[in-house]
């Protein structure tokens, strides 16, 4: 069970690093940056619940919740940014901020 | 590994083709075709790796696991980012359910709570708050650079996707030292065939699978035990992040106005 899980937490991470590349709304952008983690949060548990040797240990499940706690920050303190940029330029657009000269 | 490359191509094919791109539509038949042709080959490599024991689990992981990965094209192709935020709630939901399969119960629940119920409700808040036109904007119609962004994703799909394949399939990369070994101990390693005696005397290990036997209890006195300090880090990092949210939401634009 390993195996499948661990593929199926690259997809998730590789499909999120292509969103996070191609899409160009600044909440898309960061919604990418969940789906990554949650790739991550699979692959974790996966980690603890099949591991390479020994017994299954709770590590990962750990991990996993500390990563939670962090994404959370992420996503609060991103959007946070968000919002302060679209008051500033009335625009989600990723290209309206390509500049970042103070004019 | 033939399939697998397959895969990684048709999928590349079909993300790039199903990237929103102006006004021109996607064909939807051709789209469909690859969505399924992609979908078949994917449970074929679920179903037939060979790692450790076919349990009867394995059907539900393969459908949940297909769930998740069209949930997540979903979320990165949708021109509507309301439907992206809610196709990412089922990514959750399958997700959890994957987590389930692994008895991480608590982690399950934490993740539906925290991600589908907090995350996602702050996101369609913002989404609310900013989205104010009527009718798509041409920001979410077009996407940036689709073909490269597509071909480095699947490129290091490929990579990423090609390795854990040939740790897990023996001889499936023919100058890899890696192979064997590690699939072999993988599969001696399935709980299943661990002793169950060594399995409950340490607080640190999962129970044996069966009713009642719930990881929560354990999973919390680990993190309040080998974790402490990182658990406290948790919490102060979650203050800082929210004094850090609230004094830039806050913050006055007057004085940074630009000018127009």
């Amino acid at each position: 069970m390993l195996i499948p899980l661990v593929l199926v937490g690259a997809a998730l991470f590789a499909l999120g690093l292509i969103g996070f590349v191609t899409r160009r709304n600044l909440i898309i952008i960061f919604l990418c940056t969940e789906l990554m983690f949650q790739g991550i949060v699979l692959n974790l548990a996966a980690f603890g619940r099949y591991p390479l040797s020994g017994s299954p240990t709770l590590d990962g499940q750990a991990f996993a919740i500390f990563l939670l706690a962090i994404a959370a920050s992420e996503a609060a303190l991103g959007l946070a940014l968000v919002v302060l940029l679209y008051r500033y330029r009335g625009t989600l657009d990723a290209n309206a901020y390509k500049v970042l000269k103070d004019s | 590994m033939l399939l697998l490359t397959l895969l990684v191509v048709v999928g590349g094919i079909g993300l790039y083709m199903a990237m929103p791109r102006g006004r021109t539509a996607p064909a939807r038949g051709v789209l469909a075709l690859l969505a399924l042709a992609a979908g078949a080959m994917l449970v074929a490599i679920l179903i037939n790796l060979p790692s450790g024991i076919v349990t009867p689990a394995r059907p539900t992981m393969v459908a949940l696991s297909a769930l998740a990965l069209l949930a997540a094209v979903r979320v990165v192709t949708h021109s509507r980012p309301v439907y992206s935020a809610l196709y990412f709630v089922l990514l959750v939901l399958a997700n959890a359910g994957l987590l389930l399969l692994m008895q991480a119960e608590f982690l399950a629940t934490g993740l539906v709570i925290i991600y589908a119920g907090a995350i996602l409700v702050t996101y369609i808040f913002v989404i609310m708050l900013a989205q104010q036109t009527t009718g798509k904007a041409a920001y979410d119609t077009e996407s940036r650079e689709p073909l490269l962004g597509c071909f480095a994703g699947f490129l290091l799909l490929a990579v990423l996707a090609g390795g854990i394949y040939g740790a897990a399939v023996p001889g499936s990369l023919e100058r890899s030292g890696t192979g064997g070994p590690l699939a072999a101990e993988a599969i001696d390693a399935q709980p299943d065939l661990a002793p169950t005696a060594a399995l409950l005397s340490d607080v640190n290990r999962l129970s044996e699978p069966g009713p009642g036997h719930g990881t929560t209890e354990r999973l919390g006195t680990h993190l309040l035990t080998s974790y402490f300090l990182a658990m406290e880090l948790a919490g102060v990092l979650l203050l800082a992040a929210m004094v850090g949210a609230i004094a830039i939401a806050r913050r006055q634009l007057s004085a940074m106005e630009p000018a127009a």
